[in-house]
């Protein structure tokens, strides 16, 4: 398998690194992870690297993954990339908006290395 | 001041009666369901199921009296707020050595002291610690928003919220560290 090139966006830099453990426990490998602590700074990546996946929690300070999200949508940023958003907010709601703004999968933390091969494997597999 | 400036933020995030980014929804009212949202089994249940999923421990709840060892030479203590249909807080303490353990099992790394990483940890694991908790009830779940988590590390400070409608205090316990959540609600619609 080729590598899998990996946008990992969320403002705690512990939540970067569980999220990167998880994808090479769910068996990403190789995997190439860039890593970004804002929405802000997710998009100035794409304008410079091509990726593969894209996994973004929601709650940021300054842009939050909804708006990060919608924004990469509007710019064309990473056309055809799965988005997968990982968040504290549970509910129906969250979930119809996050798919809304254009993420194909949602993981809701905490979660297992489990859940994140669930979620993940298929959508870099159809991609 | 700070747990003021946390609400708020939540209480933006919340505003509407929605959450991040969704449409006001009808008129929702958590007054009938207050018995449920202040059930002290769910933050017992949020507790072990995050430090399960994101530690691999199991906690257990501690009865005792004495909520934080004495010799630590420092606490390291996070704040998210909540705001929507409830507003208040959700307030996770530990002293710095638990701290250091956490931060550990959260990442694989060792720490000798409370850093930049150690915080990070201790305030993403307040920040789940209020997703699930306010998760298990529907109401909470789709209609209360979070705000990114605070924290604050020292010592000798307390935290004081004047007449709340109610408060949860709990201590746990897994291998030698221990730690004290705090659910703090001053205004429920």
């Amino acid at each position: 398998m080729s590598e899998i090139r990996t946008l990992i966006v969320d403002d705690s830099s512990v939540m970067r690194k569980i999220v990167e453990r998880s994808l090479r426990q769910a068996g990403l490998d190789p995997l190439v992870v860039y890593e970004a602590g804002s929405g802000t700074e997710g998009i100035s990546l794409l304008m410079t690297k091509q990726v593969d996946l894209i996994l973004s929690d929601i709650n940021m300070p300054s842009m939050d993954g909804l708006e990060f999200l919608r924004q990469i949508r509007a710019r064309n940023l990473a056309p055809g990339v799965p988005v997968v958003m990982i968040t504290t907010e549970s509910s129906e709601e969250h979930v119809k908006q996050a798919i809304l703004a254009g993420a194909q999968g949602y993981i809701r933390k905490p979660f297992t290395a489990e859940q994140v091969k669930e979620r993940v494997l298929p959508l870099v597999h159809a991609a | 001041m700070l747990l003021n400036g946390v609400r708020k933020a939540a209480i933006a995030t919340g505003r509407g009666g929605g959450g991040i980014g969704m449409e006001p929804t009808m008129a929702v009212s958590l007054r009938e369901s207050l018995q449920q949202v202040s059930d002290p089994r769910n933050l017992d249940a949020s507790v072990e199921e995050v430090f399960q999923m994101m530690l691999g421990v199991n906690c257990r709840r501690d009865s005792s009296p004495v909520a934080q060892n004495d010799r630590e030479p420092e606490s390291v203590t996070a704040v998210v707020g909540f705001g929507g249909l409830l507003s208040g807080a959700c307030v996770f303490t530990t002293g710095s050595s638990a701290a250091l353990v956490i931060a550990g099992h959260m990442t694989g790394m060792e720490f000798a002291e409370v850093d930049d990483t150690v915080e990070d940890g201790i305030g993403e694991i307040c920040n789940m610690l209020a997703g699930v908790w306010k998760g298990k009830v529907p109401e909470l779940a789709a209609n209360c928003g979070l705000s990114v988590p605070a924290v604050i590390t020292g010592r000798d400070y307390r935290l004081h919220v004047q007449a709340p409608e109610f408060q949860l205090h709990h201590l746990y316990r897994f291998g030698e560290s221990s730690f004290a959540v705090t659910i703090v609600c001053d205004g429920l619609q």
